[in-house]
C-alpha cells in the first residue's frame, strides 16, 4: 500500500477513507455477489433438501451422455468442454482486468473480446444441451430418466431442478456477455484512458468471475453428485 | 468523497500466476469428472463408498472455489478486513445446508413411513424395517 | 412554552451557533426542475421524504383494512350497507365476504410488514440519517438509491393493482403459503391476484437489495475524517445491521419466489405432492413438499422481523439518550447485541415452523438457539432503563414514543419467550397469542419507533415543528389503545381462540369472547382515527407548522445538527466537518452536551 505506510487497524477504520482501501463500487459488487450467492445458494440448497426427501434419483451419467456430431454414449463429455470453456473465459477476463491496471488499452480490448467469445460458447452450448434434452422429453413438468437403480422416477424434480437452476445461471452468463460488450465499447471509445482508471473493467471482472464460481457448484451438484 | 486507490504494482503478479491457478483448476475439474463418471460404475449400491466419493468430489469443489475467489477474484491480495466481511457471512451457510437437508430427510422418513399413498417408487433407504409391514395395515386414520 | 423555548431553557449551556444563510453547497448548486427535486430526486433526503411519505399512504391503506376486518370479527351478524357502497360484490347486501375478508388480513399483513414497517421505516431513516449523522454529502450511489425508492414505488403500484383485478387480491396469508398461493384452482385469491403479488414483492426484493447494498457501502467507506466505526452514533449501527440482514436474506426468498412462480405456471413440482382439489380432481405433481417453500420463506421472514426492529431500536437509543441528557449506557454493549441479534436472526427461522411437521429433534435445536435472543434482548432493555435511571429527562414526543417502545417490546419480548419453546407453541400456534405477540413486539413496537423517529427528526426534516398537542393526544392514544387492543388477545390465544377464522359465532367454546372482540375493534378504530389526526397533525406542519429557528433545537451531539437548518444538496456548506468524539457525551464534566465536532479539551474525563 504506497499511500500509507503505517497500516493499523486505528488508521484504517477512523474516517475519511475506505477501511478495505477499495472505492464504493467495488464494494458494492462484492456484496451484491455475496448476496447473489444466497440467491444461488437457497436454489442449490432446495435441490438438495428435495434429493434428500426422494427416494431415487437418476444418474447423470445415463442422462448427460451426447455430445454433437458425435452421438451418444458419452457420459458427461460435454459438460466438460463447458467448463473448460467457462474456465478459459475466466482467465481471459483475469488478464483483460489486469492489463487494465496497467492500462494497456489493446490488451484490454484483445482479451474481453475472446471473454465475450468464451461467454456467447457457453451460452450456445448450453442451448444445444437444452435443446436435446428436451427432444428426449425432459422439460420443466417432465422427466423421461429413470432414477439410478432402474426403478421409473415418479417425480419430475430432476427436470424441473436443472433447467430452474442452469436457466438462471444461464440468464446470469447472458448478462454478464451484455455487461463485458458494455466494457468493450466502452473501452473502444475511449471512456475508461478519458477517465483515467480502468476500474469499470475490474468489477465487470468480478461478476464473470462470479458467473464461473456459480457454476463450478451447479456443475459439481447436476453433472457429479 | 477523496479515496486512496492503489494501484500498486506489487498487487498484480505475473501472469504465470494466473497460468498456475488455470492448471489447478483444470487438473481439479478432470478428477471430479473422474470420479463422478466412476462413482456409479465401481458402488452401483448407494452406501458409505459412494458417499465418500461425494463428499470427496465436494472438498474438491471447494477447492475450486477458493482458488477463483482468491486468485481471479483477486480476493486473496486485498487487505484483511475485506477478506473478512466476505468471509465470515458465508459462515452462515453450514446450519443453512445441515437445517435443509436434514429436514428434507426426515419428510423422506416421514412419508416413507406413514404415507400410505405416497405414490414414489425408488428403494426407501434408512427406513425402519418394521414400518414396510404396518404401512400396509395403517388405517387411513393415522396420517 | 413552545417546544423550542423549553429547550433553550434547558439548554442555555449549550453552544450558539450562528444559522447560515444560504442553504445550498456552493459547488452542486445547479438548476433543478420540479421533476429532478420531487420526483426523481437524487437526494438522499428527498427520497427519504418519498419513502416516508408512501409509506404513510400504505400504512393508511393497510390500517383501514384492518378496522375492516375487525368490523367482521366484532360484529359478524350485522350489516353495512356502506360497505356495499365501498368495496362492491366483496360485501354484498353490506356484509364482507369471506374472501374478501381473507384477502383484507393478506394485503394488511403484506403491506405493514413489507411496505410500511421495512421500506417505510429503514427506508425512510437509513436514507436520512446515514449520510447526515456519518458526514457525507450523499449516498454513495444517488442514482442505485433513486432506483431503490422506483422499485419500491412500482412495487406499490402492482400491489395496489392487485387489489381490483376481478377474482381480487391474494387471500392465503401474508406467509403465502402453498398449496394455497401455488394452485390458482385452490381459491378466487390464488388466481391473477397471487401472480401480482409475486411479481409486487419480486421488485420489492430489488428495491430492498439496491438501497442495502448502498446503505452498506455508504457506511463503510463514506465517514467522515475521525467518525471511527465506534463513535458512530447507535442509529447508523443499527441501520448498518439491518442492511446487512436485508442483502443476505431477500435473495433466498426471491429464490423461494422464483421456484413458487414455476409451480404455478410451469407445471413443476417443488413445493406440490399428492394434491385433491375439489372440482378439479387429483393433480399429477409429485414429490415435492411444502415444508421446503416454509424454509425459505421463514430464513427470509425471521430476519424481517429484525429488518423491522432493528432501524427502531437504533432510533429509540438515540433519541433516549439525548432526551434523558446522558450518555447511552454500555454503547459498545448495544452494539454488541445489535450484533448477537442479527447473527441469531440467520439460525432461528424453524421457530415458525414447530407444528409444519419440522423434525422434533431439529426442532430443539431451534428451540435452543431462539431462547438465545433473549439474552441480548434483555441487554439492550437493561441499558436503555439504565439510560433512564437519574437522567434529566424531557418528555419530549420523541422521548415518549421511545419509552413507550421499551415498554412494548418488554411486553412483547416475554411472549416470545413462551412461544419459542416447541412444547408450548405446539399449544399457542395460530392462535390469537400469536397475533397478540408479534403486533406488540414488531408491530407496535416497530411504529413506536418510528414515530420517535419522525417526531425527533421532522425538524431536521422540514425545517418546522409538529404540533405538541396533538403529539401528545396521539401518543396517549396510541400507547393505551394497543395495550388494550392486543392484551386481551392473549387470553383468547390462551383459550384456544385460533386466527385467520371469518367468523366465531358458529363456535360454542368462543362465543364467551363475543364482547371481548368488540371491544377491541372499538379501541382500533380509536387508534386508527388517532393515527388519522397524526396524519393531519404532519402534512398541516410540514406547510404551515412553527418554523425551527435554531441550528440545534434538541441540544444534540450529532453531526445532523451541524448543518443549516434546512440542509441543501449536499448537506454541509463548505466542508465537512471532522469528528473528535463519540456522539454521545451529554452531561460531561458540568456541560449540557458536546457536539461531535469538538475537539477533546487537554483537561477532559475520557468517556
Amino acid at each position: 500500500m504506497s499511500t500509507t505506510t503505517v497500516a493499523t487497524d486505528q488508521k484504517w477504520w477512523s474516517g475519511g477513507r475506505s477501511p478495505f482501501n477499495v472505492e464504493y463500487g467495488k464494494l458494492m459488487m462484492w456484496y451484491f455477489l455475496m448476496s447473489d450467492a444466497f440467491t444461488f445458494g437457497a436454489f442449490l440448497i432446495s435441490y438438495g433438501t428435495i434429493r434428500f426427501s426422494s427416494n431415487g434419483w437418476p444418474d447423470a451419467n445415463h442422462v448427460f451422455q451426447s455430445f454433437p456430431f458425435l452421438g451418444s454414449g458419452l457420459p458427461l463429455l460435454f459438460v466438460s468442454l463447458m467448463t473448460f470453456i467457462l474456465i478459459v473465459s475466466s482467465v481471459t477476463m483475469v488478464l483483460a482486468v489486469k492489463a487494465g491496471h496497467e492500462r494497456r488499452k489493446a490488451d484490454v480490448v484483445k482479451y474481453l473480446f475472446w471473454t465475450i467469445i468464451g461467454g456467447i460458447a457457453f451460452l450456445s452450448c448450453q442451448a444445444w444441451e437444452w435443446t436435446h434434452l428436451h427432444h428426449e422429453g425432459a422439460w420443466w413438468g417432465s422427466n423421461p430418466f429413470p432414477n439410478a437403480d432402474g426403478s421409473l422416477s415418479t417425480t419430475t424434480n430432476f427436470s424441473n431442478f436443472f433447467f430452474t437452476i442452469t436457466g438462471f445461471h444461464g440468464f446470469h452468463v447472458f448478462s454478464g456477455v451484455i455487461i463485458n460488450i458494455i466494457m468493450l465499447i466502452m473501452t473502444l471509445t475511449g471512456v475508461f484512458e478519458k477517465r483515467g482508471h480502468y476500474l469499470m473493467i475490474e468489477k465487470a471482472g468480478l461478476y464473470w468471475h462470479f458467473v464461473d464460481l456459480v457454476w463450478v457448484f451447479v456443475f459439481t451438484c447436476f453433472y457429479l453428485v | 468523497m477523496e479515496h486512496t486507490i492503489d494501484h500498486s504494482a506489487e498487487k498484480f503478479e505475473a501472469k504465470n500466476e494466473v497460468m498456475k491457478v488455470t492448471i489447478i483448476l483444470s487438473v481439479l475439474t478432470i478428477v471430479e469428472l473422474a470420479l463422478g463418471f466412476l462413482m456409479y460404475k465401481m458402488f452401483p449400491e448407494p452406501g458409505f463408498a459412494r458417499n465418500f466419493i461425494k463428499g470427496t468430489i465436494i472438498i474438491l469443489m471447494l477447492s475450486k472455489a477458493y482458488y477463483i475467489v482468491a486468485y481471479f477474484m483477486h480476493l486473496g491480495h486485498e487487505i484483511k478486513n475485506l477478506i473478512m466481511t466476505i468471509v465470515v457471512p458465508l459462515i452462515l451457510f453450514v446450519w443453512f445446508i445441515i437445517a435443509f437437508l436434514y429436514d428434507g430427510h426426515s419428510f423422506n422418513v416421514n412419508r416413507n413411513t406413514y404415507d400410505r399413498y405416497k405414490n414414489e417408487k425408488g428403494q426407501p433407504h434408512q427406513m425402519n424395517p418394521n414400518a414396510v409391514e404396518e404401512k400396509a395395515e395403517k388405517p387411513k386414520s393415522v396420517e | 412554552m413552545s417546544n423550542e423555548e423549553m429547550l433553550q431553557a434547558q439548554t442555555s449551556t449549550g453552544q450558539v451557533v450562528e444559522v447560515p444563510h444560504h442553504d445550498h453547497h456552493g459547488e452542486h448548486h445547479h438548476h433543478e426542475t420540479f421533476i429532478t427535486k420531487y420526483v426523481f430526486s437524487q437526494d438522499h433526503k428527498m427520497i427519504a421524504k418519498q419513502f416516508l411519505v408512501t409509506g404513510m399512504i400504505w400504512a393508511i391503506l393497510g390500517g383501514l383494512m384492518s378496522v375492516l376486518f375487525r368490523l367482521q370479527l366484532a360484529y359478524p351478524d350485522a350489516t353495512f350497507p356502506w360497505l356495499e357502497t365501498l368495496l362492491g360484490k366483496w360485501a354484498k347486501g353490506g356484509h364482507l365476504s369471506a374472501e374478501a375478508y381473507y384477502a383484507l388480513v393478506t394485503t394488511h399483513g403484506t403491506v405493514l410488514v413489507f411496505f410500511v414497517l421495512t421500506a417505510g421505516l429503514s427506508g425512510t431513516f437509513a436514507n436520512f440519517l446515514i449520510p447526515l449523522q456519518i458526514g457525507a454529502r450523499d449516498m454513495a450511489s444517488p442514482f442505485l438509491n433513486m432506483l431503490s425508492y422506483w422499485f419500491f414505488f412500482t412495487a406499490g403500484v402492482v400491489m395496489l393493482s392487485s387489489l381490483f383485478v376481478e377474482t381480487g387480491p391474494f387471500s392465503g396469508g401474508w406467509t403465502a403459503y402453498p398449496p394455497l398461493s401455488a394452485l390458482g384452482s385452490a381459491s378466487p385469491g390464488s388466481k391473477t391476484g397471487m401472480d401480482l403479488w409475486l411479481i409486487s414483492m419480486a421488485l420489492f426484493v430489488v428495491s430492498s437489495l439496491l438501497g442495502g447494498l448502498n446503505y452498506i457501502a455508504t457506511i463503510l467507506n463514506m465517514r467522515t475524517k475521525g467518525m471511527s466505526m465506534t463513535r458512530l452514533p447507535l442509529t447508523i449501527w443499527a441501520l448498518f445491521f439491518t442492511a446487512i440482514l436485508g442483502v443476505l436474506s431477500f435473495p433466498v426468498l426471491l429464490s423461494g419466489f422464483i421456484l413458487l412462480i414455476f409451480d404455478r405456471n410451469f407445471g413443476t413440482s417443488f413445493y406440490l405432492s399428492d394434491i385433491y382439489v375439489n372440482g378439479v380432481g387429483a393433480l399429477p405433481n409429485e414429490g415435492g413438499s411444502a415444508i421446503l417453500y416454509q424454509h425459505l420463506f421463514w430464513f427470509l421472514g425471521h430476519p424481517e422481523v429484525y429488518i423491522i426492529i432493528l432501524p427502531a431500536m437504533g432510533i429509540v437509543s438515540e433519541v433516549m439518550s439525548t432526551n434523558a441528557r446522558k450518555p447511552i449506557f454500555g454503547y459498545m454493549a448495544m452494539i454488541g447485541s445489535l450484533f448477537a441479534i442479527a447473527v441469531l436472526a440467520f439460525l432461528v427461522w424453524a421457530h415458525h415452523m414447530f407444528v409444519s411437521g419440522l423434525n422434533p429433534f431439529l426442532g430443539s435445536f431451534f428451540v435452543l438457539l431462539t431462547l438465545l435472543i433473549a439474552v441480548p434482548s434483555a441487554i439492550k432493555v437493561f441499558n436503555w432503563l439504565t439510560t433512564l435511571w437519574r437522567g434529566n429527562i424531557r418528555f419530549t414526543p420523541g422521548m415518549l414514543f421511545s419509552i413507550g417502545f421499551v415498554s412494548m417490546f418488554i411486553s412483547g419480548g416475554l411472549t416470545g419467550i413462551f412461544l419459542g419453546n416447541s412444547a408450548l407453541d405446539i399449544y399457542l400456534h395460530d392462535t390469537y397469542f400469536i397475533v397478540a405477540h408479534f403486533h406488540i413486539v414488531m408491530g407496535v413496537a416497530g411504529m413506536f419507533g418510528m414515530y420517535a423517529g419522525i417526531y425527533h427528526w421532522f425538524p431536521k426534516m422540514f425545517g418546522r415543528y409538529l404540533n405538541n398537542t396533538l403529539a401528545y393526544l396521539h401518543f396517549w392514544i396510541t400507547f393505551t389503545g394497543a395495550y388494550l387492543i392486543f392484551w386481551p388477545m392473549h387470553y383468547e390465544g390462551l383459550a384456544g381462540m385460533p386466527r385467520r377464522y371469518y367468523d366465531f359465532s358458529n363456535w360454542e367454546s368462543f362465543k364467551m369472547f363475543g364482547g371481548v372482540n368488540i371491544f377491541i375493534s372499538v379501541v382500533a378504530m380509536i387508534v386508527f382515527a388517532a393515527q388519522i389526526m397524526f396524519l393531519i397533525n404532519f402534512f398541516y406542519s410540514v406547510f404551515k407548522g412553527k418554523k425551527v429557528t435554531s441550528q440545534n433545537p434538541w441540544g444534540s451531539n450529532t453531526l445532523e445538527w451541524t448543518t443549516p437548518i434546512l440542509p441543501g444538496h449536499g448537506n454541509w456548506v463548505g466542508e465537512i466537518p471532522e469528528v473528535h468524539r463519540w456522539a454521545y457525551d451529554y452531561g460531561k464534566d458540568g456541560k449540557d452536551f458536546i457536539s461531535q465536532t469538538t475537539p477533546v479539551g487537554a483537561e477532559e474525563s475520557s468517556h
